[in-house]
């Protein structure tokens, strides 16, 4: 393992169909300002081993945003990506590591607001206990 | 394929408890079709197992690696420094692979990561189901190239049993086919049907596990 | 092949005197104790007793241990009532199987019913290994080969060294026939193998689509399966409606048609109701040709054995003829 997270920092996987676009307009926004993006072509290109990984370099917790599953430009991307996140979690539980550090949203290109929201409250989470 | 299932994550970790330096080893072969010791499953094992010692505050190294079959002992080569460093090597082979590795490597503290199911194949991603039990005499052109002895609950050669219905099997109809329906299917759609009127005879077990461990020997491809 | 005749009896059991007479012929069911209470049976045997040809005695049915067949039917033959004991080939091989026959037979049993079994998932030890070392068509055939070839399944004789004597077990040979199971079209060519591995005669599983069952029957005649084969038609008389809807719902290859319920439903005494029903059928059953008698599985409710048969017309037995060779 060569890369290393910054301590305390989150890793935003975000879809440039959808969740990328969003982030565009609120780049700079101060909710953000703890968070790593890193921009996929699909939110399915997310690999739970890929999630796991990145916890181990360091992540405080990751956060993989994909278009709304009805709407997915890959058509079942980011349902897969629901499920790889949902495997992720119940690694971290068998783990013994709380779940609640990996988690699935769906907001769409126009949803810049919405993103924001996501993240500030992913952010929040990761302060409180655990709740998985 | 050999098809198998990763044991339970607690089951693994128990295994692996008393060993500081353990090498996960991943099988390139039918384990990785079934999507349960392959490179992938290999790396979320290890991490898991990683993110797991952290929690705990426990200092050991986790190591990966992937050869291409652990059933010969040629792809073993490249991982022997590996093997010979690790305190224990958890396979994620199949019970062919993971026995032989400790065969290669008789000093080596080899643990089984799969349980392993049966010989089958891919209906669908995700989805597998037994096709053959290595009876040691293979009987399906009487059958229309459907083996009773496997996918009969209980191998019948002269079925089907009471307990056939809607074409599932008794034992269990939500995921059971009852293999005598797909006989009778299968024959009366090649036009063979007729053929099911014979009696089949007792059969001999000896050729498969009955008749103890199997052994080939080829003297004409020994070198 | 078999045909049955009072001439050249192949066991001389009671059971086969009836059949090979052309006496409409009654078998219940004894189901042994989930223990080692030997009263259990004497008590079952006496309500059966002079009511019937012979009873078959279950072999661990529905993978629930109980005391074993072949203990249970010698009991009962001590009790008064001939045992059909059954073999099934889940938790037997061959070698346990052929030994069991001879054991059988030496404590004066004459009837053998063969069967696949149910798979133990369904019983109380679910995690057991099976057997199934044949199928219920291949016991047939063996227990024939033992009797008329006088040989075990492997060819061997059947004789303690080569100078002794041949003493084979002359046993009557039953099987089992569901006409409602799938798939439909080969349940009478299932039956046709069996006649052809040499069974004597067949009990069916419970009969409620009557129907279906002279469907099954004409299918049987067409083959001329009814004379080479004994066929007893199952009934089970219906205690309750939730025995009825028990029998609708729950039970695999069974079809219960409306009326059933719908009569038992208006019936103010459901017993009483469920016994004429049954009666009725009984009747009705000894009209199809090539029905030579009927399997009475009064479950859990064997001491209503009697009043059925009587009201059937069933009784008394007729006495057959007693053979000359079989003992």
């Amino acid at each position: 393992m060569s890369a290393r997270v910054a301590p305390a920092r989150i890793t935003a996987l975000l879809c440039e169909n959808s969740a990328w676009k969003a982030y565009l307009d609120v780049a700079g926004a101060p909710e953000l300002a703890g968070i790593d993006v890193v921009r996929l072509p699909c939110s399915g290109k997310t690999e739970t081993g890929l999630v796991l990984r990145m916890l181990e370099a360091g992540s405080r917790g990751v956060l993989v945003v994909g278009c709304p599953k009805e709407n997915c430009e890959y058509v079942r991307g980011s349902d897969r990506a629901d499920r790889r996140v949902a495997s992720a979690r119940a690694a971290l539980a068998e783990a013994g590591v709380r779940a609640d550090r990996v988690r699935m949203e769906f907001v769409s290109s126009v949803e810049s607001h919405r993103l924001l929201a996501v993240a500030r409250d992913f952010a929040a989470s990761l302060d409180k206990e655990a709740t998985t | 394929m050999i098809t198998a299932t990763r044991k339970p994550f607690a089951e693994i970790a128990a295994l692996l408890e008393p060993f500081d330096r353990v090498l996960v080893l991943g099988c390139g072969t039918c384990v990785t079709v079934c999507m349960a010791g392959g490179e992938k499953e290999v790396g979320i094992l290890a991490s898991t197992l990683r993110l797991a010692d952290r929690e705990k505050g426990r200092k050991r190294e986790v190591l990966e690696a992937t050869i291409e079959r652990q059933c010969d002992r040629e792809f073993f080569d490249v991982v022997r420094e590996k093997i010979e460093a690790a305190d224990a090597v958890l396979s994620m082979a199949c019970g062919v692979g993971a026995q032989f590795a400790g065969e290669v490597f008789p000093d080596a503290m080899v643990l089984p990561g799969l349980d392993t199911k049966f010989y089958g194949t891919t209906l669908e991603q995700g989805v597998w189901s037994e096709r053959c039990s290595g009876c040691g005499t293979c009987v399906i052109a009487d059958f229309g190239g459907v083996c009773p002895v496997t996918r009969c609950s209980k191998s019948l050669l002269n079925g089907p049993c009471g307990g056939s219905a809607d074409g599932k099997c008794e034992v269990d109809p939500k995921t059971i086919d009852c293999g005598w329906q797909l006989i009778y299917d299968r024959m009366t759609r090649l036009g063979i049907a007729d053929r099911l009127e014979k009696v089949q005879p007792l059969k001999d077990w000896s050729t498969g596990h009955h008749g103890g461990p199997g052994k080939i020997v080829r003297e004409d491809a020994k070198l | 092949m078999s045909t049955l005749s009072l001439e050249s009896l192949k066991s001389g059991s009671r059971l086969e005197r009836v059949l090979a007479s052309g006496a409409f012929a009654v078998t219940a069911e004894l189901g042994p104790p989930k223990s080692a209470d030997v009263a259990l049976i004497a008590t079952k045997a006496k309500h059966l007793a002079g009511s019937v040809d012979a009873a078959n005695i279950t072999d661990n049915q529905t993978a629930i241990v109980r005391m074993s067949s072949i203990a249970a039917g010698y009991l009962a033959l001590q009790g008064g009532v001939e045992p059909v004991i059954q073999i099934t080939c889940r938790d037997r091989n061959r070698i346990a199987i052929q030994s069991d026959v001879l054991g059988a037979y030496a404590l004066g049993i004459r009837n053998i019913l063969c069967l696949t079994g149910d798979h133990q998932v369904f019983g109380n030890h679910p995690t057991s290994k099976n057997v199934y070392d044949m199928d219920s068509i291949q016991l047939i055939a063996m227990l024939a080969g033992m009797r008329d070839q006088k040989t075990f399944a492997c060819g061997d004789e059947i004789r303690n060294t080569k100078k002794a004597p041949v003493v084979e077990p002359r046993i009557l040979i039953g099987g089992a026939e569901n006409p409602f199971g799938d798939p439909f079209e080969f349940r009478d060519q299932r039956l046709a193998k069996k006649a052809s591995a040499g069974v004597d005669f067949i009990q069916t599983q419970c009969i409620y689509d009557m129907d279906r069952f002279v469907e099954f029957m004409k299918r049987v005649r067409n083959r001329g399966l009814h004379h080479q084969v004994k066929i007893l038609a199952g009934v089970t008389p219906l205690k309750s409606m939730g025995m009825a809807k028990h029998m609708r719902d729950n039970v695999a290859g069974l079809t219960v048609p409306a009326y059933w319920l719908e009569r038992l439903e208006k019936a103010a005494d459901k017993p009483a109701e469920g016994i004429r029903m049954c009666v009725e059928q009984i009747e009705k059953l000894r009209e199809i040709e090539g029905v030579a008698g009927i399997h009475l599985m009064a479950i859990e409710w064997e001491e209503k054995v009697p009043e059925i048969a009587k009201a059937a017309g069933l009784l008394p037995r007729p006495e057959p003829a007693t053979s000359q060779g079989a003992s």
